[in-house]
């Protein structure tokens, strides 16, 4: 054990495959000296645990509905979350629920990021008539409200989780091409691009091996804060009845059937609440500490 | 024989409605293995002649040929072989998300040469760093080693030209004649044409043959290195530049 450490320690590597494994090590150690990263690290962690092992640890079944069992409140045995309105245990819907959570935020940051990173760094970079036609697209789609937007191309593909998922992503890109555009425009023209420019690197190599990489920091930035936006975008869809369908136990959906009996029965919107803002702060600490690490400069101190 | 030659060459750049005319009909030529300095103080326009023998700068008039055949335009991956610059600035010009392997090694890989690993530490050691430094990020790096990295990675591709934009004048004294001193040293050992560019007649007086002098984007005088340091100038303007950094020649 300690033989890897000092493998990986090495400040002379010697090979490329010991450096990027040695800079993996660090950039890990550099977060775990970020106490409030560890925690959003944590709770991501624990959520993707939740959500693989959510048939061992739910004590029921998030669909099957117990009548007689309505409206059990939180720290009750054998339900200490409590009950819903239609006595379904919440603790295991909320276990449920993580996984669609998850499933969206995933398929969002895999999409709607990298779209707006490539429009932004294109348009950037090559300027004139492309950057027109790009930026203009961008603030056709920034015009209109989001979650508009979204129930608009919802009700063209249907409802539906996968296209709930991709009427988010469609949707939240534009300022991620925004904010890689005008990092774009910082970087174009500094004497490094110039230089492998003059090597005869083309405009693809530029783009993302050059450009990219010192546009990502902020993209990341907005990517984890955006994620709670995206987690509540996805609830008032299902809300709306275009998004993920009930019974399923998805998380915003829970919030806004609980709604109705706020006042006398408080634990049926406050746990799947509590459950989107524990995941939110989350990813906001994690991003936080991740976009510390992915900065080489920080490193060493 | 002159391999590079440029002729009359015009540079105008448009700001935000008006034209500004950085270098105006400027000739000069440059022999193999020669060392050609250009001096001038800020803005005579002497940075933008080797932006615009790179295509960093819009050529508005006149002609610019490397090894007698007219560079074309855009430059393309022949020229990159046989043309490579140095910046002025190395804290800007090396990648900071790079590490020194990536940015030595990316001139290999776009022109497809391979034995990447063996090219890199002989570049290195060329440059008189130790391989150590492989891995490491620019800004684990004091301003001279960056020159150092800067200038191996120019040589990486085997050119016969190297344009020099001030490579030390973001440097301290020390480390400037470190530089200069290996500049020479790898002009000596690979037959090198230097095109430099510098405000400091001391490192021109240093590292090149023949200078041409330049003030508000044209060429006042050109002559020898003799002539340079035996203070035999034609112009009012030269013979100033010369007693502004006279003592500092020694």
């Amino acid at each position: 054990m300690t033989g890897v450490i000092t493998w990986l320690r090495d400040p002379n590597p010697t090979s490329r495959a010991q450096a990027r494994f040695g800079q993996t090590y660090m950039g890990f150690l550099r977060l775990r000296r970020n106490h409030l990263a560890m925690i959003g690290l944590t709770i991501s962690v624990v959520l993707v645990l939740m959500s693989i092992f959510a048939p061992a640890l739910a004590p029921y079944d998030p669909i099957a509905q117990n009548l007689s069992d309505r409206f059990i409140p939180p720290l009750s045995p054998g339900h200490w979350l409590g009950t819903d309105d239609f006595g379904r245990d919440i603790w295991s819907r909320i276990l449920y629920g993580s996984r669609i959570t998850l499933y969206i935020v995933l398929l969002v940051i895999l999409t709607a990021p990298v779209a707006g990173l490539i429009i932004g760094t294109v348009a950037g970079y090559f300027g004139g008539w492309t950057d027109r036609v790009l930026m203009r697209i961008t603030d056709i789609f920034l015009a209109f409200p989001k979650l508009i937007l979204a129930l608009a191309l919802v009700a063209v593909l249907g409802p539906g989780m996968v296209n709930a998922v991709l009427a988010i992503a469609l949707t939240s890109w534009p300022p991620y091409a925004r904010v890689a555009r005008a990092e774009t425009l910082t970087v174009r023209s500094s004497d490094y691009i110039a230089a492998v420019r003059l090597q005869g690197a083309g405009p693809v190599r530029i783009i993302f091996g050059h450009i990219m990489p010192m546009c990502l920091p902020s993209v990341i930035i907005r990517v984890t804060l955006d994620m709670a936006g995206v987690i509540l975008t996805a609830a008032g869809l299902g809300f709306l009845g275009l998004g993920v369908q009930p019974p399923l136990p998805e998380w915003g959906l829970m919030v806004s059937s609980g709604r109705k009996f706020l006042f006398e029965q408080w634990w049926v919107s406050t746990m799947p609440g509590l459950a989107i803002f524990i995941v939110s702060l989350g990813f906001n600490l994690l991003g936080d500490g991740l976009r510390d690490v992915l900065d080489p400069r920080s490193s060493g101190k | 024989m002159a391999l590079i030659e440029v002729d009359n060459l015009s540079v105008t750049f448009l700001t935000k409605g008006h034209r500004v005319r950085a270098v105006d009909s400027v000739s000069l030529s440059v022999d193999t293995r020669e060392s050609f300095g250009l001096v001038g103080e800020s803005g005579s326009g002497k940075s933008t002649i080797l932006r615009a023998i790179c295509g960093l700068a819009p050529i508005s008039g006149g002609a610019i040929r490397i090894g007698g055949e007219p560079v074309a335009t855009p430059r393309g991956k022949a020229f990159s072989r046989k043309v490579q610059m140095v910046f002025q600035d190395p804290y800007a010009s090396l990648h900071p998300r790079h590490t020194i392997d990536r940015t030595l090694s990316e001139p290999l890989a776009i022109h497809g040469i391979g034995d990447s690993d063996r090219r890199v530490m002989a570049a290195l050691a060329d440059v008189g760093l130790p391989t150590g430094f492989r891995f490491r990020y620019p800004h684990q790096l004091s301003g001279g080693q960056r020159q150092r990295v800067a200038i191996a990675r120019a040589l990486m591709l085997e050119p016969e030209i190297l344009l020099l934009d001030e490579p030390t004048s973001a440097l301290d004294a020390s480390v400037q004649a470190e530089t200069l001193n290996l500049l020479s040293r790898l002009r000596e050992e690979r037959g090198l044409t230097f095109l430099m560019v510098s405000h400091d007649l001391a490192v021109i007086d240093h590292m090149c043959d023949r200078v041409l002098v330049m003030q508000h984007g044209r060429a006042v005088e050109e002559f020898p290195r003799a002539d340079l340091a035996a203070g035999r100038m034609k112009t009012d303007y030269a013979r100033s530049l010369f007693a502004a950094s006279a003592e500092r020649m020694g």
